[in-house]
């Protein structure tokens, strides 16, 4: 069962070309991770995966549905955390939530009761009441993955979910994503954090310079190398750039 | 301690040369900011200029003064009034002078007392202590008669000017640690409107002094010419006049705010130096009170989406600074405008649908308003019929602050003018242009959004400018012309013989017509705002 269809998929701004056609089928039900350096075009993949950027060429279907001609079906089944993006800051938490879940339809008895569950999973119960603007970078990230649950996506894409976050916080979104996608549910996300992309994901795709350069289960794409992060230099031919040679004056011995 | 006037007098070993470093900062910084873009130099060229021939005149008036009766009075208002803007110039530019941040210089080794010195000489460089000593020599040479005077005259102004300029630092440094935090910014956001509305009052003020003449200042200026600076001003007349102790007092005064200021900004200097920033510090907010979901007033508003929204955007219009500050101006000018013309007489009673319009620019560039928190909105519009929910609770939460307040500045006007047969068609008028300017509205929101840069005083991102200006001015232009026939009926019917007769149908006649355009406007807006959510969300994400 695929979840995520991406055919011949390019983006271009000005002359620069952030997405080079891709093509990409993504199994339902498994965690998954879309690693590269920064620049590689990840953000500008998921955004137009999720219908916030309008795509040069291309399609791309989740669910079984295009996400051009009929966000009705899809949108109702996605939750999305951007990166760079802002929220409605100057509302609390709650309020955040609340004005979220309302917003997709659902009954309001009902938001309250998920967001009260989410906030004190997500340990925000005590801050539910401060106004988003004056959050952390990790309580904000929690804040945006709960409005993204609320109203139990089917899949789930979260852009840089751990860029800048506590190892609490972090430890914490951790645990409640594993939890999602124990129940079925899809999970994608971008990251150029190896280690955590392994320890995390069942399945991965390697994004350079808009192009994919290898996707499968985590032990295909690791093949014979030791681990992801090497697996991932030789992919993008990073390998033996050695820094050692110069700057042979640095050690911290004075001027 | 005392302020030196001259950087080469101080003794002190390391000073001299740190004054001097300051001042080719200060310099260079001036330099290099002039060095970025031919524009910002001929700004600033151009700035340099007018402020000299203003300075020019002003002086020229200041010497033609010299033997007026009322002269001190003037001088001493003058001199005040460059004080209070002295003060308030660092809160509308706190970024605007780089040498003024001491946070900058926190990684330096320096004592306070040293940086003060070099800090104060250094700000003494610029076109605004130019202005003011021009000013301060005018106001001398307007009011000193005999030697003596003359003598306190030079006195008076270096007094005044160091006053003044160590009045900016303090008021500044004072501030920095407010300007680092997210209150504090909010506050500055929402002084820019001190000046909207400020300029009004002087204008108003003005106006009065016109018809009255300078007697009307000798009470204020009584109080005036013992505050400092205007005080060493006061001292330089009351030599003239043989009070030789009332001006040693006036001059003693200005002298121990000097000693003040400079000991108060010395003292928060040390503070920024040695604490952390206020940024990084946790808003001490206490616990605020457990509210659960909707409560209040907001169960008044309608279930679904229209209620949502609605609640959002009546939230915003509270809680964010840019957001209400254009309120705040738009419900000021909206207000001042038709009832400060009908106090004074010169005003028409159709100056009321002022109030309309400057509260229907309110639905412009509703997703700008956003920012890039627009993705919110967009992951949940998916169909044309949720794009109008949208756009349609957006218009129904700006009604529910202007259709009473529009009413209520309309009926003030019409009683100040006591034409109450009027009131009618004027509240149609009113009525029809905010259908009018709500349905243009909706219409450019959708088709020319533009980014609110949330942080400083700017309220369109670079390269944006044009497209705002098209939006905002096609916009009231388009929907001047929408009123078209509301205001031919209008006129029609004030010059047909018997016409006033029915001039009531107006009211009922401008409603509906409003009501029809706004409707028909959010109609036109759904389709596009539906179809176009990537590019809108793209157009508001800048900045």
């Amino acid at each position: 069962m695929t979840s995520v269809r991406v055919r011949n998929l390019w983006k271009r701004f000005g002359q620069q070309v952030a997405v080079a056609g891709i093509d990409l089928d993504l199994p339902s039900g498994k965690f998954i991770g879309l690693v590269g350096p920064n620049g590689a075009g990840k953000t500008t993949t998921l955004s137009m995966v999720t219908g916030l950027l309008r795509p040069d060429q291309g399609s791309v279907e989740v669910v079984g549905h295009d996400v051009w001609r009929d966000p009705v079906e899809v949108k109702a089944r996605i939750g999305v955390l951007p990166e760079g993006l802002r929220l409605f800051e100057r509302l609390s938490g709650r309020e955040l939530l609340s004005y979220s879940g309302r917003l997709r339809g659902l009954p309001g008895a009902e938001v309250d009761k998920r967001a009260t569950q989410l906030l004190d999973v997500l340990d925000l119960a005590g801050a539910q009441h401060k106004l988003v603007v004056d959050y952390s970078t990790g309580m904000r990230k929690k804040i945006g993955l709960a409005a993204a649950l609320l109203h139990n996506p089917e899949v789930l894409f979260l852009d840089e979910p751990f860029e800048g976050v506590d190892p609490v916080s972090a430890q914490i979104i951790r645990g409640v994503l594993e939890r999602y996608t124990a129940s079925g549910a899809t999970v994608v996300f971008s990251s150029h954090v190896m280690e955590l992309v392994e320890s995390l994901c069942d399945w991965v795709a390697v994004m350079a310079a808009g192009r994919i350069r290898a996707h499968g289960t985590l032990e295909e794409v690791r093949g014979a190398a030791p681990s992801l992060q090497r697996a991932f230099l030789e992919l993008v031919g990073a390998q033996g750039r050695d820094t050692g040679s110069d700057l042979d004056w640095l050690g911290g011995a004075g001027r | 301690m005392s302020a030196p006037a001259a950087p080469a007098s101080t003794t002190a070993a390391p000073a001299p040369d740190l004054v001097a470093t300051v001042v080719r900062l200060k310099l260079s910084l001036l330099r290099n900011g002039l060095r970025q873009s031919s524009g910002r130099r001929a700004a600033y060229v151009a700035s340099a200029v007018l402020t000299l021939v203003f300075a020019a005149l002003l002086l020229l008036g200041l010497v033609a003064l010299r033997g007026h009766a009322h002269a001190v009075s003037l001088v001493v208002l003058l001199v005040a009034v460059f004080a209070v803007g002295w003060a308030v110039m660092p809160l509308f530019f706190p970024g605007g002078d780089e040498t003024l941040d001491p946070t900058r210089l926190v990684m330096l080794p320096l004592r306070p007392l040293p940086l003060v010195r070099a800090l104060l000489v250094a700000s003494l460089v610029g076109i605004g202590p130019l202005l003011t000593l021009l000013v301060l020599a005018g106001s001398v040479v307007a009011v000193a008669h005999g030697a003596a005077a003359w003598t306190v005259g030079v006195l008076a102004v270096a007094l005044g000017l160091l006053v003044c300029v160590a009045l900016a630092r303090a008021v500044a440094a004072a501030n920095i640690r407010l300007l680092t935090s997210r209150k504090g910014r909010d506050l500055a956001v929402l002084s820019g409107l001190v000046i909207a509305v400020g300029v009004q009052f002087v204008n108003f003020g003005v106006q009065r002094l016109g018809s009255s003449g300078l007697g009307e200042l000798d009470p204020t200026a009584a109080v005036l010419r013992w505050l400092p600076p205007a005080s060493a001003v006061g001292a330089v007349h009351s030599v003239s006049e043989g009070d030789y102790g009332v001006a040693a007092a006036q001059l003693a005064v200005s002298a121990a705010a000097l000693a003040l200021l400079v000991t108060a900004w010395a003292r928060s200097m040390t503070r920024l130096m040695t604490s952390p920033d206020g940024s990084t510090l946790q808003a001490a907010e206490p616990a605020a009170q457990k509210r659960r979901g909707r409560a209040g007033p907001a169960r008044l508003l309608p279930g679904g989406r229209t209620g949502t929204v609605m609640e959002r955007s009546l939230r915003y219009v509270w809680r964010d600074p840019k957001t209400k500050a254009a309120w705040v101006t738009s419900l000021a000018i909206g207000l001042i405008v038709p009832v400060f013309n009908a106090l004074q007489g010169t005003g028409s009673i159709y100056f009321a649908c002022f109030a309309a319009g400057m509260l229907g620019i309110q639905m412009y560039n509703q997703f700008g308003q956003d920012t890039s928190a627009f993705w919110m909105v967009a992951m949940t519009i998916s169909s044309t019929r949720d794009a109008y929910d949208e756009l349609r609770a957006r218009a129904l939460a700006l009604l529910l602050i202007t259709l009473p307040y529009a009413t209520a500045v309309t009926v003030l006007t019409t009683a100040l003018l006591g034409d109450w047969a009027k009131l009618p068609e004027v509240l149609g008028l009113s009525l029809a242009l905010l259908g009018a300017m709500l349905a243009t509205g909706a219409w450019t929101s959708a088709r020319f959004p533009y980014s609110i840069p949330q942080e400083g005083y700017k309220n369109v991102a670079p390269g944006q400018a044009g497209l705002a200006w098209i939006a905002v001015f096609g916009g009231m232009v388009s929907a001047a012309l929408l009123c078209a026939p509301v205001i031919a009926v209008t006129i029609w019917l004030n010059v047909s013989e018997g016409g006033d007769a029915w001039t009531w149908l107006l009211l009922p006649g401008g409603a509906v017509y409003g009501a029809g355009v706004t409707l028909l406007g959010l109609r036109l807006a759904a389709p596009r705002t539906a179809s176009r959510l990537p590019e809108i969300l793209s157009a508001v994400s800048k900045g």
